[in-house]
């Protein structure tokens, strides 16, 4: 049994954003996630730290404190940040009414915008759809969700947090009305831990009502799934806005070398079971073409889903619900944290963890804010002068990831799937999905002797299921090309086929 | 323009163009073939799947649906097929084992064991290797094969890695055509000490002459040598490829090899030309007849768009599974999603249906409702195809 002062449910921005905040704050605690880090909605939104402008109009509370964090993590990660700057684009028949709202709001919110001539914006983004009216800059940037929670979590490991990711969490264990401990099977092993402590924080997400009612409470959260488009090519280079009220299919994000379009806004009951619709991938293409016409022509890669754990409101359109948070004291030892959006999610640990400090009666300030997140000088990021070092040895040569990045990876803490390895490096993140490097990369761990026959072709059935997953909404074009070849790959050559 | 007239104009240089331009050059046709550039045969083992990976190969060609291609060709065609490629591969350094009245069976590169019919000399040593004990020979740093893959699943076996001071399956193969570099090969291996049973390696024993190299290793260590195929690139592929291009040169067969068709010419129902978009000045290449076999999707005979699929030469109407929606199924591990039966329907001399063409005939993995990877049938179905689409322009053409 393992004994610590707080148990934080869930490894996404929010849990990993608590574990560093309490770390700061001296307060011994153990983080426990199902999956990787960033595995549920952090992972699969489409990394816009935003600047407000988005729900300026709709929600002004709201884009005040995207604004005031975006400007704290720009100082705070800058390796997790891109300061592209994003653009609200007014196309032939975009209310100009509106267009005068955003404007007053963001001065109002303190939201820096500059109106563009469409000349001088096709000079910013020479891809944007010429017939553009104009637009409106404004300081949105690109993030990087998943380095966001592995950075989080590292302060609190290095400052004696206990961090569990693959790890189920299967009971609360109540003792006298009062949630008391845990109990998380570890996934490949099936071995189970018990964690004993006074407090539990659930920040689970959208699982988290299946998480309170393990203790007999409830958390009110309607569930919103959001579906995204990755293009194999970088469009723009700045966020890409409509300016118009928030509607599917009107942002493009660039990342790295590649461009996230979405999203769409489709209540969902369960979050485990997620599917990207053909529709929704015929309304994200046709919108982001509008806003960059070689959209409708570029080779997508995949299209993912995530669920925004929104607040429980009467109105069942996702988007007219505040992204806002709120912490529930379930009076049991137990806290929910839900709603809220990646752009807060410090702000949201913050608050959280004020709360928790009055619980076991100590005054530590908060310095989330002022101090940058350690470990980012480690980073590498992007760059090919750096990815090319390995050139001789590469295992993936979409994103150009050597063997001895995959061997980094595999050798530090917790790398069971090849899904970890592929969020540690990109590994698998171009254009042929893993189809090639998966194969090897599993060849690699097999060496190093870090998993067993039985689990190797396991992971790999996996891997592939959740790969394909992905790519089958983007499958026409050269993906579907490029698809049949995997198929013949591993149900070909491999005989990988499922015995009928 | 230049201008040249052939008996036959076959567009496509995978199996099923291949088979159907050597067969026609042979019976002294002037053929010509074009082709985009290397097949996509080239990314598969070399074998030859001809149908059910039973223990007999054409079990199952009673269960096929009625508008699959096979159905046109009959069993004998694809006997005929079957013989007429050994037949032709005899005469090349790459001769195949098997029949079509039994089935074989290969090592995979994850040690699982995979059904086939046709099999290059160098892989048959697979079969019975579950008996006796297997030596895995790889090579430092290669990428497209792990022997853990093999020693982990399979009993009874152990491994040792060669510095071939290269990587890539494609290096290592055209480093063992050189003797001197064999020859440090097979004295390392003698120093091994092995124990007696089999030495099984990826395909990379040379390009040209792997039987000759698998032999001479075989000799001199006294144990039985084979291969085991690899991921793309594959050299069993590559080698297959050349061996047939170059049976279709020997038999006087006129290539145009890295040009796509840029347009093609008609009147009334018959197709008189294609222009190849070469650089400068664009040739016409003229024909009698026309042979169709630019494959399916991943060799672009076929092309998918957001809503529809294209036939890229002709513009032939495609026979499409539904909508996109409908294409895949949601399991990775069914084989045969939807989109396999995508392709173009033809009538009993291969004619395209829905097209008034008269002198075009198609073969190969372009043919609607072929279901290649459901019906095991890759590399079978362009074989018997390309046959029968040649023997078809034969009797046209007299």
């Amino acid at each position: 049994m393992i004994r610590t002062d707080v148990i934080i449910i869930g490894g996404g921005a929010t849990g990993c954003g608590i574990a560093r905040d309490l770390a700061l704050r001296g307060v011994h605690h153990y983080l426990v996630e199902k999956g990787d880090f960033a595995s549920g909605a952090t992972g699969a939104c489409h990394g816009l730290l935003h600047s407000g402008g988005r729900y300026v109009v709709t929600d002004p509370e709201a884009a005040k404190e995207c604004i005031t964090e975006n400007s704290i993590l720009r100082k705070i990660a800058q390796k997790c940040v891109e300061t592209t700057g994003g653009l609200f684009v007014r196309l032939p028949g975009d209310s100009k009414r509106f267009r005068d709202s955003f404007l007053t709001r963001c001065e109002e919110v303190g939201i820096g915008t500059e109106v563009l001539s469409p000349s001088k914006a096709l000079d910013l983004v020479p891809g944007l759809n010429p017939t553009l009216e104009e637009a409106i800059q404004v300081p949105d940037c690109s993030i990087d969700p998943f380095r966001l929670c592995m950075l989080n979590a590292y302060t609190s490991r290095r400052r004696g947090g206990g961090i569990l990711i693959h790890h189920e969490v299967k009971e609360i264990i109540v003792e006298k009305g009062r949630c008391v401990g845990i109990k998380a099977r570890e996934r490949l092993t099936a071995q189970v831990k018990e964690i004993r402590a006074p407090i539990i924080i659930n920040a689970a997400g959208a699982w988290g009502d299946r998480i309170a009612r393990m203790s007999g409470s409830q958390v009110p959260m309607t569930l919103s799934k959001g579906s995204l488009v990755i293009s194999n090519h970088r469009l723009t280079n700045m966020v890409i806005n409509r300016l118009r009220p928030p509607s599917d299919g009107d942002i493009i994000v660039p990342n790295e070398a590649v461009c996230l379009a979405g999203t769409t806004s489709v209540p969902v009951e369960d979050p485990d079971v997620l599917d990207v619709d053909a529709s929704e991938m015929d309304i994200i293409t046709s919108q982001a073409g509008q806003l960059i016409p070689s959209f409708g022509s570029t080779r997508l890669i995949r299209a993912y889903t995530g669920v925004r754990p929104l607040l429980e409101a009467t109105c069942k359109d996702g988007r007219s619900i505040s992204r806002g948070f709120r912490i529930i004291d379930h009076e049991n030892g137990m806290f929910s944290i839900l709603g809220g959006k990646l752009t807060t999610y410090r702000l949201m640990a913050e608050k959280m963890v004020d709360v928790i400090m009055g619980q076991l009666g100590l005054n530590v300030p908060c310095k989330t804010a002022s101090l940058p997140l350690e470990g980012q000088e480690e980073l590498s990021g992007y760059p090919l002068s750096k990815r090319l070092k390995g050139i001789d040895d590469i295992v993936c040569e979409c994103e150009l990831v050597s063997r001895r990045d995959v061997e980094h990876a595999i050798n530090s803490l917790g790398i069971q799937y090849v899904g970890d390895i592929q969020h540690r490096t990109r590994l698998g993140m171009g254009p042929c999905q893993g189809g090639f490097c998966t194969y090897r990369a599993l060849g690699i761990m097999q060496e190093l002797g870090r998993v067993s026959t039985e689990e190797s072709l396991e992971i790999l059935k996996l891997f592939l299921q959740r790969r394909f997953k992905g790519i089958k909404p983007a499958l026409w074009g050269d993906q579907l090309r490029e698809e049949q070849l995997i198929e013949s790959i591993y149900l070909g050559i491999l005989n990988m086929e499922s015995k009928a | 323009m230049s201008a040249v007239t052939h008996d036959v104009v076959v567009i496509g240089g995978g199996m099923s163009g291949l088979m159907a331009s050597a067969y026609l050059a042979g019976k002294g046709f002037k053929t010509a073939l074009i082709s985009q550039g290397d097949p996509v045969c080239c990314l598969s083992t070399g074998c030859v799947d001809v149908l059910s990976p039973g223990t007999h190969p054409l079990e199952g060609f009673d269960g096929l649906p009625p508008g699959h291609p096979y159905r046109l060709v009959g069993r004998k065609g694809i006997e005929d097929g079957c013989r007429l490629f050994k037949e032709i591969m005899a005469t090349t350094t790459i001769p195949y084992a098997g029949t079509v009245r039994k089935n074989r069976e290969i090592l995979t590169p994850i040690g699982t064991f995979k059904t086939t019919c046709l099999v290059p000399l160098t892989m048959t040593g697979a079969e019975g290797c579950r008996d006796g004990y297997t030596h895995v020979i790889s090579f430092n740093g290669l990428r497209d094969f792990y022997p853990s893959y093999i020693t982990s699943r399979l009993k009874n076996t152990g491994f040792s890695l060669y510095d071939a001071g290269i990587t890539s399956t494609l290096g290592i193969a055209t480093r063992f055509e050189d003797k001197a570099f064999l020859e440090a090969f097979i004295a390392w291996i003698e120093g091994l000490e092995i124990p007696p049973g089999k030495v099984a390696l990826p395909a990379v024993l040379g390009i040209q002459s792997p039987v000759q190299i698998m032999e001479e290793i075989s000799r001199r260590i006294g144990s039985e040598v084979f291969e085991i195929p690899t991921l793309p690139p594959s050299i069993p592929g590559l080698r297959l490829f050349r061996a047939l291009k170059g049976a279709l040169t020997a038999r006087g067969g006129d290539l145009y090899w890295g040009k796509a068709v840029g347009s093609v010419e008609c009147r009334g129902s018959m197709v008189e030309a294609v222009t190849l978009a070469t650089q400068g000045r664009p040739s016409r290449v003229q024909g009698r007849a026309f042979i169709l076999a630019t494959g399916s999707f991943v060799s672009g005979g076929l092309f998918a768009r957001i809503d529809t699929v294209n036939e890229t030469v002709f513009d032939l109407p495609v026979y499409v599974p539904g909508p996109r929606k409908d294409w895949f199924w949601n399991d990775f591990f069914t084989a045969g999603h939807p989109i396999e039966k995508a392709g173009i329907e033809v009538d009993g001399s291969l004619r395209p249906t829905r097209s008034d063409l008269k002198n075009l005939f198609v073969c190969g993995s372009i043919l609607a409702h072929g279901e290649i990877m459901k019906n095991h049938c890759g590399h079978g179905l362009a074989i018997a195809t390309g046959l029968k689409a040649a023997r078809i322009c034969e009797g046209f053409l007299s």
